[in-house]
């Protein structure tokens, strides 16, 4: 056993359900050899180095996944014609969407970074595949096939915004249930232990005692949330983080609204983390939450000059704070 | 995905049967080992996915250009049972065929571009 072979496991794990998107009598004669050969290179990519190889290969697996799952049904279609009755046909085919659903869907989502929040580890007009299994819930199906695990202090987690879930977020978490955090002079204590930070970005435009003191009081842009989280869970002048919750702070910390402003972010409102940045593109926060006819104009006109290339299949990372050594 | 070609139709072979029928041609392989052979032989350039390669497997049995040796464990990698596959005599004819076809190609290639209008 190699040390990689966690990972490795899981994703022949994911690649033994993506093989049921291929017709039947091919999957059961060629399957197994298949699954032989996803480990034999996956193993192979764990011995190269290099993201970019690495990503190389994901986009390369999925490329031939995507076309030889379409081309295979379409030859079995083709041979078996007429002998199969229409239902067969169609339950097929629905199996085979079934999978796709679930690749898109649970695998893997697309997402784009309309605010600076993070600015400094993700930009605005980032586009990103975000990870849906690692922090999938218990109980959901992801567990029992894959190995998941709990987001952790310091990880980049994307999630339902809680006062309006209708919108993505993306921050980082600072608590876990049960830390009791506050910030003085916009340095974040954690459990009585002054936090560096080296992922954090200081840009003050202006002081703000709320945002770089926090907690103090609730002000004019705290949200109901946030004013739950005034009411209920500050302790002392520390936030107490409750049960099932997490507490996240942008990376542009002082021009980020967050945990600071509307409270914890439930467990259940976790999606994932970003995998890496497909396309980013330099374009205004109101384009990027709506495509509209100018911004497809703009695009067009200047995808060459706008797209930040080298931000191109970047990975943004977990990164943990220091903690210093004594207390507050 | 195109299909072989047997020698009933004939034609130009797709790189990845080509390369398939060139990586059987010395020895029989397992499924990963056709896939080194083929990334070898292409200077990585051509990297065949299980999809593609499997794909072009079955569709060669078919046409039997190919056949299925037994199946055993490569000792360089586990002691997971693999299926081999080794070349027909008509995977033979076919890719000596095609090495022709293409040798050919080369020719005329050459001798256009030896001009100096390119």
């Amino acid at each position: 056993m190699t040390p990689q072979s966690g990972p490795i496991n899981m994703f022949c794990r994911i690649y033994s359900i993506l093989l049921y998107a291929y017709p039947r009598d091919f999957r059961l004669q060629y399957g197994i050899a298949m699954q032989q050969v996803f480990r034999d290179r996956c193993r192979e990519m764990a011995r190269a180095s290099g993201r970019l190889s690495k990503l190389r290969f994901a986009t390369h697996i999925a490329a031939d996944w995507l076309t030889t799952t379409v081309s295979e049904r379409g030859v079995a279609v083709w041979s078996a014609g007429r002998k199969k009755t229409p239902r067969n046909f169609v339950t097929e085919w629905a199996v085979t969407i079934a999978i796709y659903l679930f690749a898109t869907t649970t695998l893997v989502q697309a997402y784009v970074v309309p605010t600076g929040s993070m600015e400094g580890t993700i930009r605005v007009g980032d586009h990103m595949l975000v990870d849906r299994m690692t922090y999938a819930k218990a109980g959901s199906i992801g567990p029992h096939i894959l190995p998941y695990h709990e987001p952790e202090r310091g990880d980049i987690l994307v999630f339902l915004y809680p006062e309006d879930i209708r919108q993505t977020y993306v921050k980082r978490v600072i608590g876990m249930p049960g830390d009791h955090i506050r910030l003085d002079r916009q340095q974040v204590i954690r459990n009585g232990r002054r936090l560096t930070e080296p992922y954090v970005q200081h840009i003050a435009t202006y002081p703000d005692a709320y945002r770089d003191n926090f907690p103090l009081a609730p002000e004019a842009n705290t949200t109901p949330r946030g004013r739950d989280m005034f009411a209920r869970h500050v302790i002392n002048g520390e936030v107490i983080v409750p049960p099932q919750t997490l507490f996240v702070l942008g990376d542009n910390r002082e021009n980020s609204e967050d945990s600071r402003y509307w409270g914890f972010v439930p467990r259940s409102y976790v999606i994932g983390k970003p995998l890496f940045v497909y396309w980013s593109y330099d374009a205004p926060t109101a384009d990027l939450e709506e495509w509209s006819l100018t911004h497809l104009l703009d695009v067009t006109q200047h995808f060459f000059t706008r797209t930040r290339w080298e931000r191109t299949l970047m990975v943004p990372r977990s990164q943990s704070a220091q903690e210093a050594g004594g207390a507050e | 995905m195109p299909e072989p070609q047997t020698p009933h139709e004939p034609g130009p072979l797709s790189p990845p049967v080509f390369h398939i029928l060139l990586a059987l041609a010395d020895e029989e392989r397992h499924g990963y080992g056709i896939m080194q052979d083929v990334a070898r032989q292409t200077g990585g350039v051509l990297q065949l996915g299980p999809g593609t390669l499997y794909g072009c497997l079955k569709r060669m049995l078919a046409a039997g250009l190919v056949e299925e040796s037994d199946e055993r464990p490569d000792p360089a990698l586990d002691d997971e049972r693999r299926r081999y596959y080794r070349m027909t005599r008509l995977g033979k004819r076919v890719v000596h065929a095609e090495a022709e076809r293409l040798a050919g190609a080369v020719m005329v290639a050459r001798t256009k571009l030896a001009g100096g209008n390119v």
